[in-house]
């Protein structure tokens, strides 16, 4: 089976010769291809022969575009930190002032970072496409205002300005429909949104129920594919049951800490889930430390044919040693075929 | 009239409206509190966190105000905010405190320092200290490192808030001009607090690793428990609210290692 054909079987709950699976190997790809960071994140050419490099070396079933969301921010102004053996960065907000912060129509896909990872996903579809979805990653659009503005500055209009908030959204909404829809249109798949800002550990419950919720749903439903929710960096599973019904998602990835059969309860049958091998966390795992987590992931989802083992949070780290990337795809392979 | 000002305007009508809403009298005296009175503030505490809880920052100042007009600032701190904020240090650990309501938490107990402030009073500020914050060099993530400034001024230290992007050498000058014996060095991603080693050598540099302890935090750090001792920290805090534990005891650790 292709990884096309495994992912659609875990879509669609079928069985598989063997479990669907990917790493967030964006980064990696230019330990892998020996290209310099900044070439790397500024060239989709250079890109993609980095992705050449992970399909060789893992073969994984989904292929990542750059997981570069500061590209975003960065459109409207500031400037970036460029550091070896790490993606790009934001050296600080754009904006100090919220009434400062202006929608950029179409100049938004204009440049050049944006752009990048346009073009780098098109490049990836049309080399991949066929046989192994491409997975774009964007902004959700109540995080975007974060990024533009700084947390402090976005959790205090939140908080206490919900009109200015709403502005602000509804900016960040215009953002993420012109974003994943030319993401869509060069050919990905789906796009992965982690969300920050709908999640317990970062808001109130009244903020998520009342204003961020709305907000996404908005923002979800109009969106030009398929969704997967990424959780962004926290637990997601005990407001798990708010978020379910968000339009256009068509899965959840999960947290590590996440219970993964306490999700498939809140989700029921059918739901595609993703998760959740510390992605960050292999680079200090050694290979069979590595085989037994996801070994022990796989076990629990063994009857589960609507899951994807996929690593959560960030990128994997540069310096990750690849015997243990190979145990994960080992511990896949040895784990059978999805009955 | 300025922001504090309509601030404490809409505060006024705020603590009517709680004063007529609330069955409780938050009675207290410093010494030789009765059962009521005990029972009155515990049940202060429950509906300062409720409102902690629900972002509720005016109606929270208000009854804070409300408490200090009776009875003074040092006791609306001791009395009812301390033990507030202890209690959201433990929620925080055991996840059951978003960081607004934590964010929420340090607005109230700035408020309530800057109503302090302007109205003078019995309330021990800069009576510990003074220890020196900053975000280490090229980090401008600045929300943590405002919070624990609050958590800490709250808890009686004179705070030298450096701010954003501060250089090492201006951490560890600011040390010796000022005579802390802490520093606390924020960074919020893996990029940033990797420079927190720079600041670890310049204090061994200047042969100050004794007297000077640093205290590292910052989201990644949450993330990656062994950092800390990576880029060569003498402690951190699972949170801001924990931040006052944090510094007292490294306080005692410099004044123990220069003791020695």
């Amino acid at each position: 089976m292709t990884g096309m054909e495994r992912v659609l079987c875990a879509l669609r709950g079928e069985p598989a010769d063997r479990r669907a699976f990917t790493l967030a190997l964006s980064l990696y790809g230019s330990r892998l291809s020996g290209c310099p960071t900044r070439e790397y994140y500024s060239e989709p050419v250079r890109y993609l022969e980095g992705q050449r490099e992970v399909v060789r070396l893992m073969d994984p079933d989904i292929v990542f575009t750059p997981f570069a969301l500061p590209f975003e921010a960065l459109a409207y102004g500031g400037e970036g930190i460029w550091l070896d053996k790490f993606p790009p960065n934001v050296r600080k907000p754009p904006f100090r002032e919220h009434d400062d912060v202006k929608p950029l129509g179409d100049d938004l896909l204009r440049s050049s970072g944006v752009a990048y990872l346009i073009e780098s996903t098109r490049l990836l579809a049309e080399e991949f496409g066929p046989d192994k979805p491409v997975c774009a990653v964007a902004t959700a659009p109540v995080d975007l205002p974060a990024m533009l503005l700084g947390i402090e500055t976005w959790l205090e209009i939140l908080l206490f300005d919900p009109e200015r908030a709403a502005r602000l959204m509804d900016l960040a909404t215009d953002h993420f429909l012109r974003l994943t829809g030319a993401l869509f249109s060069a050919g990905a798949a789906f796009v992965a949104i982690p969300v920050m800002f709908a999640n317990l550990r970062i808001v109130t419950p009244a903020l998520l129920e009342k204003t961020i919720l709305s907000a996404l749903a908005r923002a979800f439903g109009q969106a030009r594919g398929p969704l997967v929710y990424h959780h962004g960096g926290n637990r997601i599973v005990d407001h798990l049951g708010l978020c379910s019904g968000l339009p256009g998602v068509a899965g959840f990835l999960f947290d590590p800490r996440d219970n993964l059969a306490r999700a498939r309860e809140v989700l029921g049958q059918g739901r595609l889930m993703l998760g959740n091998v510390n992605g960050p966390g292999l680079a200090r795992m050694q290979p069979d430390d590595a085989f037994a987590s996801v070994s022990a992931i796989l076990a629990d989802r063994a009857g589960d044919r609507n899951f994807v083992l996929a690593s959560a949070h960030a990128d994997i780290p540069f310096d990750t040693n690849p015997d243990t990337l190979l145990a994960v795809r080992r511990a896949v392979v040895d784990a059978g075929a999805v009955a | 009239m300025t922001t504090m000002g309509r601030r404490q305007l809409r505060c006024q009508e705020l603590r009517n409206v709680f004063k007529s809403e609330s069955t409780h009298s938050y009675d207290c005296g410093g010494t030789g509190m009765t059962d009521e009175m005990v029972t009155s503030l515990e049940a202060g505490r429950e509906t300062l966190y409720a409102l902690m809880l629900e972002a509720d920052r005016e109606k929270a100042l208000a009854m804070l105000l409300d408490h200090a007009d009776e009875h003074g600032f040092q006791s609306a701190v001791s009395d009812l905010l301390e033990p507030v904020l202890e209690r959201a240090g433990e929620a925080w650990l055991l996840e059951n405190l978003s960081l607004a309501q934590g964010y929420v938490a340090g607005k109230i107990a700035e408020d309530l320092l800057v109503a302090a402030a302007e109205k003078g009073g019995d309330l021990l500020l800069d009576a510990k200290g003074p220890v020196v914050l900053g975000n280490v060099e090229d980090d401008y993530h600045s929300l943590g490192r405002k919070m624990v400034a609050v958590f800490l001024r709250a808890a009686g230290w004179k705070v030298i808030d450096l701010g954003n992007d501060v250089a090492p050498s201006q951490f560890v000058d600011a040390a010796v001009e000022h005579g802390a014996r802490v520093i606390g060095a924020s960074a919020m991603m893996l990029t940033t607090a990797e420079n927190i080693r720079h600041l670890r050598d310049e204090i061994d540099a200047r042969k100050l690793g004794g007297r000077v302890r640093l205290a590292v935090g910052g989201a990644v750090f949450k993330l990656r428990p062994d950092l800390m001792q990576e880029v060569g920290g003498d402690g951190t805090a699972s949170s801001a609210i924990q931040a006052p534990e944090l510094f007292e005891r490294l306080w005692a650790q410099s004044i123990e290692a220069e003791g020695t």
